[in-house]
């Protein structure tokens, strides 16, 4: 597969799933070919089973694909090894859950500290670095609670801040907003489309939220496994 | 960071915690007793058996230990006892004279095992005057007194006071007979010992069978009994003389010192099961923890933790919580160790270990009561918590942190 290496971030070949559902396979994907470029603020969107979180997972390598292939940054995923695996997405993806998937026993400063410690940046620049972060998601005066001390709202935030706190290539958001008020989530939004513009990071949506979907610049609509529609706006 | 998360974890989750040390600290404490009471009850056996009877090294003629005959005899055993005390290692040293004959007080007779004994040294040595459990013990200067054992006394029916005479063959092959005056019964801690000696001075012994200036036996006390190999070879090396035998109390007491042997690799087993109990708490408690926070080990591997520090998250996790039931462990196994060393543990019935029978058991504290059920929790813990953290780091993130 031809690929742009200085634009294409993503790009996916055949990409299958089948999973085994107490003996049964189930299709979760059928031969998914795209190609995400940098800077794009996608959202994939789609039924419930129609494989959008699993293609979210599939591309960051968080899973496997039963066949076909992902590139990354002009990586190949299943070519890589456990610990390769982990150091790749610490320096390349920075995700946002649906459930927010805090570490439950850090602050929150030391949740957004600990990507940067995994990878090794010094004490100095991680305060700095994080001081920054939390300030510009609003969460300055919160940042010694632990995670279960914060409102929904704001463990997304920190999420966020975690997430975009390394300056990684790519944000993926599986379901942002799905367990924020409408005006939280309309507010991170605009914050994750700021960041967008400003930083020239590439954010990657699953969603159900026509506030997601109005916002994306890309539209990638997934039935039964399959790619639908993809429409840039 | 990873150890920052292992302290918050092991906090957070505190019943999971105090279940996994308990485990630890209950298995750590009853070792460490086993240990404590067993090396406890070994120590008072080997020192009632050798301090008060057999002494620490004997020195015979070559092959008297083997083969004990009255003609055995060393002589110049006067000038051999200055060499072994001569040795720094050496408290005190005591020579004495056996023999076999009949005992007969009144119309009662019985087989009797004659010792022969300096009595100031045999103090010194054996501590015998405080075997001496009625009436004295012998004078310092031959008197034609005995000693006899409480369970002689009784089938001889004698009293303080009672003459007993002694029939025998002199060494040379006269017929040995004699009466003494019974001074004291004693009472060596051995049943068996009790019902068939009778102590003579060692001069009166050396006249009754014809052995004058001549001993069969002497025995050597030291002042550190774990040096005997070490204290035996160099009494060797000092007399230089291949007419004599100089042998430690494993060598002499062969059955004795085998039968504690095997006593304490019983001791072994025990530990063993208490461990296995340990380890498969501590194992039930630890994957307990993994599978509970599956999804958070996804999660920390999703946003680029490493799969080995995944794995040695759950190993600090269970070595941070070892170590504090070991020390927790410690104290307790010393406290109750130190109880029972003052206290004993008295049993309804004699135990016999060794052929030694008693009924306290007192423990001992020492190194080993806590250096080998330390580092076997630790080995089992460890090596038990393996299995939990590789299963955590080989977690596939996606499917991690779907479970709930």
């Amino acid at each position: 597969m031809e690929q742009n290496q200085n634009t294409d971030v993503i790009v996916t070949e055949s990409v299958t799933k089948v999973y085994d559902a107490d003996g049964i396979p189930v299709n979760a994907l059928n031969g998914i070919d795209l190609t995400i470029q940098s800077g794009e603020f996608t959202a994939i969107v789609g039924p419930s089973g129609s494989g959008k979180t699993t293609f979210l997972n599939i591309i960051s390598g968080l899973d496997a694909p039963t066949e076909g292939k992902v590139w990354l940054s002009g990586k190949v995923l299943s070519e890589m090894g456990g610990n390769e695996l982990s150091d790749f997405r610490r320096d390349n993806i920075g995700f946002i859950f649906q459930a927010y998937n805090l570490i439950p026993v850090l602050t929150v400063e030391e949740n957004v500290e600990y990507i940067m410690l995994l990878a090794g940046v010094p004490k100095a620049e991680r305060h700095d670095r994080v001081v920054a972060m939390l300030e510009s998601v609003g969460l300055k005066d919160v940042e010694d609670r632990l995670p279960t001390q914060l409102s929904g709202g704001q463990q997304q935030r920190v999420a966020i801040a975690r997430a975009m706190v390394s300056e990684p290539t790519i944000i993926l958001a599986d379901e942002p907003t799905a367990n924020l008020d409408s005006k939280t989530g309309s507010d991170l939004l605009e914050m994750m489309s700021r960041l967008n513009t400003e930083t020239g990071m590439t954010f990657i949506f699953s969603t159900h939220d026509p506030m997601v979907m109005e916002s994306a610049k890309r539209l990638i609509t997934l039935r039964d496994g399959q790619i639908d529609t993809d429409e840039t706006k | 960071m990873i150890l920052k998360i292992a302290f918050r974890n092991i906090f957070r989750q505190k019943r999971r915690t105090i279940l996994t040390a308990l485990a630890m600290i209950v298995g750590f404490t009853l070792s460490s007793i086993v240990i404590g009471l067993s090396d406890g009850a070994y120590s008072n056996v080997i020192k009632m058996f050798t301090g008060n009877r057999i002494g620490h090294i004997q020195v015979h003629q070559e092959g008297y230990h083997d083969k004990p005959s009255i003609y055995k005899t060393i002589s110049n055993y006067e000038s051999i006892g200055e060499t072994i005390q001569s040795n720094t290692d050496v408290e005190a040293w005591t020579p004495r004279v056996y023999a076999g004959g009949l005992g007969s007080v009144g119309e009662k007779s019985t087989a009797v095992r004659i010792i022969g004994v300096d009595v100031a040294q045999e103090i010194k040595a054996t501590q015998f005057d405080k075997k001496v459990v009625q009436g004295n013990a012998l004078t310092e200067t031959a008197s034609r007194e005995a000693v006899i054992g409480q369970g002689l006394a009784k089938t001889l029916a004698a009293t303080l006071g009672s003459k007993i005479v002694i029939f025998s063959q002199a060494a040379d092959g006269s017929i040995a007979n004699d009466e003494y005056t019974i001074v004291g019964l004693a009472e060596s801690g051995d049943d068996i010992t009790d019902k068939i000696t009778c102590y003579l001075h060692i001069e009166d012994a050396q006249e009754l069978f014809v052995l004058e200036g001549r001993i069969h036996e002497i025995v050597v006390i030291i002042s550190n009994i774990n040096k005997v190999g070490k204290i035996t070879e160099a009494i060797k090396e000092s007399l230089n003389d291949s007419d004599l035998e100089v042998l430690p109390w494993q060598v002499v007491a062969k059955s004795f010192y085998d039968a504690m042997q095997s006593d304490k690799q019983g001791d072994a087993v025990v530990r063993l099961i208490i461990m296995f109990i340990v380890a498969i708490g501590v194992l039930n408690t630890v994957l307990m923890s993994v599978l509970e926070r599956t999804r958070e080990y996804g999660v920390l591997k999703a946003v680029g933790t490493k799969p080995i520090q995944i794995f040695w998250l759950v190993i600090c996790e269970v070595v941070i919580i070892t170590i504090g039931s070991i020390a927790i462990g410690a104290l307790l196994g010393s406290l109750i160790n130190y109880l029972f060393s003052i206290y004993g543990l008295t049993y309804a019935e004699g135990l016999t270990m060794g052929g030694v029978e008693f009924g306290t058991m007192y423990a001992e504290v020492n190194a080993r009561s806590l250096m080998i059920p330390g580092i076997t929790v630790m080995l089992s813990a460890t090596l038990v918590g393996l299995f939990p953290a590789i299963k955590a780091a080989r977690i596939m993130p996606a499917k991690a942190m779907r479970t709930h």
